[in-house]
């Protein structure tokens, strides 16, 4: 399967699903969204398929096809929708032209408010409120892109087929963000929040220590043994899943 | 009970982590041992079956450094042997007299062997059994069991870890273990291809249970192997001399063509051999392999002091009654703090879990308690007997087992 495809997965399945924390935990996006009911509907040809649910002050991403859009986005390949996400290339419309207004100015200003949020090298001195948001967003990103990678990626596909059974908890001290990994015979999906019984654990220390981990920039077994990292459960889980995160980094910039 | 603490510990680890990769690497990585806060670092000296971390703790070893010290640290005889030699020569232009009197004693201990090989790590040992089998044969292909560890060159390893590719694993075929119709199965699909089958003597994977082999299976392979001229190679680097000094096959009543030995033979001086027939020895003699220190004398020293010790105190039973005796105290305290422990694997390197929790978070928890209070237990890995310990280590660390349970239902209380 082609890097493109793995990309456009990632972008459309990890990337704009943090649509749904962007408006439900920064306030500047809530207001741009404040009021309006409207359900876009993002498809690649052969390729993956979204949506993105503006209720109000409320939004919902999922995979497929909506039972009801008003806006449907076209891309015409993998690589066209991740042109689009890398700001350098426009969807086609094909139902929902009198809703452009909303896709040209507030959902381009909410694209734009979340790169700000998923880009901390353009931030000098960031509050908390920006490391709380990056740090969420990039543990959504990292959760969310395990299973695409898991799917596509030769290196990741083998990993997930020899993963054990169970769910792995992943979480931010001292408050959150938390996701769980659960993998049922080489499959594995990501939910946001927590479990009640996970079999394995991974909880990061801080924000600061998320951020580094995630994004590669601090080998696993130091950070573990440096107690930035807290793990426990089935190990054998999270050696697998570690293997797969290690791939992310390919996919995502 | 007192609980240590590891302040020295971690700061020597800061230090480590910033010029060493991992600060610790390898099978000796803080990362398995869970919570890590639990645990020493760094040992600063060791004595029988003791050890003392940089805080100045002492702990009951039950890890015997993964497995090579089994007559406990320090043990006099194995000392003074590598003393006397090292006085004379160690590391040379040319091997020492010692080399051959080391492959006279394996070869008159373990049975299959007709001739010793020496290396420095198991790893060295097992790859080296997997050369001859392929110069045998003239085959390319492997078998080894899913789990089953052999240590760390690239075919031992998983493909999709970092620094292994695909094409590594590519001759290799992974059975499971105690399927002897999937090895069958392997030999049908590839006729005349397959140069040998590789496993421990008893599967003893990390996390998991240990498990004997079934009635019959280790005849069933050999036969195999005979039938389709497949080198039958026993992976004792973890075993040896631990279950039997004749080589752990004669334990479980089959024979292989070559038998791999490390940690035990040489109470922790760095050797290791192939030991094989005399069938292989051509063989073995073709491939050329060697290393800078492979001949170093006072390793082989400690070594034939080592086996001479083993075989003249009956080591192998001595662990079976120290082990026994430890493990089933360790599950009658468990039991009247209303927990479950389970032994599964040899006496002498048991593997233990407390099933009450299969995720194994509970386990973990017990295990990092006996270690703070000064019983080192692991909770991934089997544990180690070490012929130096005691009675009186024995009911300390029972005292202990007993105080962790507690302190694990006291955190739980809520």
């Amino acid at each position: 399967m082609s890097v493109q495809r793995i990309k456009a997965g990632i972008n459309l399945y990890a990337v704009l699903k943090n649509l749904e924390d962007l408006v439900a935990f920064d306030k500047e996006a809530a207001g741009l969204v404040k009021g309006r009911k409207i359900c876009i509907q993002f498809s690649v040809k052969n390729g993956p398929k979204a949506w993105a649910k503006f209720d109000n002050e409320l939004c919902s991403v999922g995979r497929g096809k909506a039972a009801k859009s008003h806006v449907h986005l076209w891309f015409s390949s993998c690589e066209h929708l991740n042109k689009m996400f890398d700001g350098k290339a426009n969807p086609i419309p094909l139902k929902g032209f009198t809703k452009l207004g909303f896709l040209q100015k507030e959902f381009t200003q909410l694209t734009k408010r979340l790169e700000y949020f998923l880009r901390p090298e353009n931030v000098e001195n960031p509050d908390e409120h920006y490391i709380q948001m990056n740090t969420r967003f990039t543990l959504t990103i990292a959760a969310y892109a395990l299973p695409e990678i898991a799917l596509y990626d030769e290196r990741a596909k083998y990993t997930a087929s020899h993963l054990p059974d169970g769910t792995l908890q992943m979480g931010v001290l001292p408050d959150g963000p938390d996701v769980y990994l659960s993998i049922k015979n080489g499959k594995i999906t990501a939910g946001k929040g927590k479990v009640s019984h996970p079999d394995a654990m991974m909880i990061m220390k801080n924000a600061r220590v998320a951020n580094e981990f995630l994004n590669g920039k601090s080998d696993p077994f130091t950070a573990i043994a440096l107690g930035d990292v807290l793990i426990k459960g089935q190990i054998p889980i999270l050696d697998g899943v570690n293997l797969i995160l290690d791939r992310v980094i390919h996919y995502v910039s | 009970m007192k609980t240590y603490s590891y302040k020295k510990s971690q700061e020597l680890f800061k230090k480590a982590a910033e010029i060493i990769p991992c600060g610790i690497y390898g099978h000796f990585s803080p990362a398995p041992l869970i919570p890590v806060s639990a645990y020493p670092f760094y040992v600063s000296k060791a004595q029988d079956a003791h050890f003392w971390d940089l805080d100045g703790n002492k702990f009951i070893d039950y890890m015997c450094a993964y497995g090579p010290v089994i007559l406990g640290y320090n043990n006099p005889v194995v000392e003074s042997a590598a003393e006397m030699q090292r006085e004379l020569v160690n590391c040379a232009t040319a091997p020492g007299e010692i080399m051959v009197n080391l492959a006279e004693e394996l070869v008159n201990t373990v049975t299959i062997a007709d001739w010793a090989f020496f290396a420095k790590n198991g790893n060295d040992a097992t790859t080296f059994s997997l050369m001859v089998a392929r110069a045998k044969t003239g085959r390319k292909k492997i078998i080894r069991l899913r789990g089953g560890y052999h240590g760390v060159a690239p075919w031992t390893q998983s493909p999709d870890h970092p620094g292994i590719i695909f094409e590594d694993a590519e001759n290799m075929l992974i059975g499971e273990w105690n399927n002897y119709e999937v090895l069958e199965e392997f030999v049908k699909r590839n006729p005349d291809q397959i140069a040998g089958i590789i496993a421990t003597p008893y599967h003893h994977p990390t996390f998991e249970d240990n498990e004997m082999p079934a009635e019959g299976y280790w005849k069933k392979v050999e036969d195999l192997c005979h039938k389709e001229g497949i080198v039958l190679i026993v992976d004792d680097v973890r075993t040896g001399f631990r279950i039997d000094v004749r080589g752990s096959n004669e334990y479980f009543g089959f024979k292989p063509d070559l038998i791999a030995f490390c940690k035990a033979i040489g109470n922790g001086y760095p050797i290791s051999a192939l030991v094989g027939t005399n069938e292989m020895k051509e063989a073995a003699s073709k491939v050329f392999y060697t290393g800078s220190y492979w001949f170093s004398a006072v390793p082989m020293a400690a070594a034939l002091a080592t086996i001479q010790e083993i075989n003249e105190n009956d080591v192998p039973a001595m662990l079976v009654e120290k082990g026994e005796k430890l493990t089933k105290g360790l599950q009658e305290v468990a039991q009247n703090n209303g927990f479950h422990l389970k032994v599964t694997g040899h006496p002498s390197m048991p593997y233990l879990r407390l099933t009450d929790d299969p995720s194994l978070m509970l386990h973990q928890e017990w295990c990092g308690e006996c270690t703070k209070r000064g019983a080192y237990f692991t909770s991934h890995h089997n544990w180690f007997i070490s012929a130096a310990l005691t009675e009186e280590d024995i009911q300390k660390t029972l005292e202990i087992a007993d105080d962790a349970f507690k302190a694990v239902k006291k955190n739980h209380k809520h």
